[in-house]
């Protein structure tokens, strides 16, 4: 007998000794859920309670957090790929890299002349490895680590900001803001949000005519731009302040402010006489000069400065028949030093390696699929399934979340 | 969770729960009460969800199967699960009780595995699972699954010289580390 043949004796031997639960079992669990909820809802009960008080930072501690606090789908750092699955139902991961969530969006009419575009996330839940959707969030911005994200609810621009446990699916704490948030982002070391300050719904749409009488919705032309500015927030104790920055009328409707490389600054694009422009600014506010290594980047590229700092990912540069290449330069000098696969380079899997959403062969129009690419390769390897167009100008197709996997 | 949410729920668990929890005992090594626990812990996560599950029992094997390895996670590595000690094996007697001994045997090296261990072997031998489809749901490579796999096996023969004597089988013949550490899905 081989050991491998033990092992399945023994495992089925034990198992046919089993009884099944007793009777009442699935009532004992929905009782203990129901404990479980209360103790929950006391726990959200006192947060908001705690930010009515106080204007900024409400921290309180979760004592409905599950016993369970799961880890094993975000560790390691291999290639996790199902080229069969679009929008993914299943982890998708690369290198350093993990789609933390994903969000599609769509015209939401507030009235016969006024929309917004309202955003549906699904989150990856830790345990399962599974994406769920969460309808309760208009913006969710995920930390590094993929295991905490900050949500802001329905009504946009939103007076508090939640950290949302994603093993859990509870709001941790809530930090209560003075001035309304439209959007968020993360530091690079994950302790700090930069939230984007809004005087109107960052996301808001009109009611377009056009000369033939077909009606749709595009962006606000009777409204200009709402932005005033950010907060920078301490996520451990809410602390941090607010600075403005004045909104000109190049920027759109949603510009949110995201941090530099070295998490000193913050910057957002603007529009002007090219794509991806971007402008710095010092945590006061205050236009300054973009940091040497990221004077070359682009603010509609994702990927930005590899992991090493080495080499910086750009725009897309060439097309051929159901092939694209995109730029990588150095970021010192803005010198090319390589053309790799990939129609828009979103996350570095490591030094090398890049996720990028690639055109899947074949004819007709564009049609997406998330890959992974190697600079001085032309192979890609196809991670999700095709994104396919779904014909409708004004709603979103599934837009991809990546933040770096932490062990 | 509304009262037709809640009869489906419970239709569910009563047809479902008696296999459910021979998996959930076996991946705590044996120990009844813990795996009432990890099953009852699935089932609430699940419940929570109830209405947006396709496939209820798929989810919550697969919760139960990183639950487990999450929940050892969080303990120190040092402690294991409390299980009944295996009877010595007798000096004699025929071939079939000495076989029922040696199970027995096994139980006891099993439940002192690692949950990480013991979890992939339960999904390879008890499961009788691809190791494809393990990768998947342990969210790991299939070079991982195959070299815990054989590491859990030399494992369990270190654990109790009585298995000394079986002969290797293939997964304990490959080496672990002729594995590349990327493996890409298709």
């Amino acid at each position: 007998m081989n050991v491998d043949e033990l092992v399945r004796d023994a495992l089925r031997e034990q198992a046919a000794e089993l009884t099944a639960p007793g009777p009442g079992f699935a009532d004992r669990v929905l009782a203990v859920r129901r404990r479980r909820r209360a103790r929950g809802l006391v726990v959200g009960a006192a947060a908001l309670a705690a930010v009515v008080a106080v204007a900024v930072g409400a921290v309180l501690p979760d004592t409905g957090k599950e016993d369970v606090r799961p880890a094993s789908v975000l560790d390691g750092s291999g290639v996790l790929a199902h080229p069969d699955q679009s929008p993914p139902r299943e982890l998708i991961a690369a290198g350093r890299s993990v789609l933390a969530a994903y969000y599609t969006a769509e015209p939401v009419a507030r009235s016969a002349d006024e929309a917004v575009l309202s955003r549906t996330y699904r989150l990856l839940d830790p345990e399962t490895g599974m994406y769920e959707e969460d309808d309760r969030w208009s913006f969710v911005a995920v930390a590094p680590g993929a295991r905490t994200a900050a949500v802001l609810e329905r009504t946009l621009p939103a007076r508090r900001i939640g950290v949302l446990d994603l093993a859990t699916g509870r709001i941790d704490r809530w930090i209560g803001v003075d001035r309304a948030v439209g959007g968020l982002a993360w530091s690079p070391d994950g302790d700090r949000l930069v939230a984007t300050t809004y005087g109107g719904h960052p996301d808001l749409l009109e009611r377009m005519k056009s000369a033939t009488g077909a009606s749709g919705w595009g962006p606000p032309s009777r409204t200009g731009p709402t932005r005033s500015g950010f907060y920078v927030l301490d996520v451990a104790d809410g602390r941090g302040d607010w600075s403005p920055v004045t909104a000109g009328q190049d920027i759109g409707g949603r510009q949110d402010f995201a941090f530099s490389r070295d998490g000193r600054l913050v910057y957002a694009q603007f529009i002007g006489g090219k794509d991806g422009l971007q402008r710095f600014h010092d945590l006061d506010g205050k236009t300054v000069p973009a940091p040497a290594n990221e004077h070359f980047l682009r603010s509609d590229v994702p990927a930005r400065l590899s992991p090493d700092g080495k080499l910086a990912a750009l725009g897309l540069t060439a097309e051929a028949k159901d092939t694209s290449w995109s730029e990588i330069r150095d970021p010192s000098t803005g010198k090319e030093v390589a053309r790799v696969r990939g129609a828009q380079l979103l996350a570095w899997a490591d030094d090398r390696r890049l996720i990028a959403w690639e055109r899947a062969p074949g004819p007709g129009e564009y049609r997406p699929r998330l890959v992974l690419v190697t600079i001085g390769s032309e192979k890609v390897v196809p991670l999700s399934g095709v994104r396919e167009p779904d014909g409708v100008f004004e709603t979103m197709e599934w837009e991809p979340v990546f933040v770096e996997r932490r062990g | 969770m509304d009262a037709e949410a809640q009869e489906s729920f419970r239709e569910f668990v009563a047809n479902r729960s008696s296999a459910l929890l021979k998996t959930a005992v076996l991946l705590s090594g044996g120990d009844r009460h813990a795996g009432e626990d990890l099953l009852q812990t699935a089932l609430i996560k699940a419940a929570g969800r109830w209405h947006r599950i396709d496939e209820p029992e798929a989810y919550v094997r697969r919760i139960l199967y990183r639950q487990q390895i999450s929940r050892w996670r969080l303990k120190r590595r040092g402690r294991e699960l409390s299980v009944a000690e295996p009877p010595e094996p007798g000096t004699g007697g025929d071939s079939a009780s000495a076989d029922a001994e040696l199970r027995l045997v096994m139980r006891g090296a099993l439940a002192r595995l690692t949950a990480r261990q013991r979890t992939t072997l339960v999904l390879r031998y008890f499961e009788d699972l691809p190791e494809a489809e393990v990768a998947r749901i342990l969210g790991c490579s299939v070079g991982t699954v195959r070299s815990t796999t054989h590491r859990s096996l030399a494992r369990l023969r270190a654990l109790a010289p009585e298995l000394r004597s079986l002969r290797a089988s293939e997964a304990e013949r490959r080496p672990s580390g002729d594995y590349p550490p990327v493996e890409v899905r298709s």
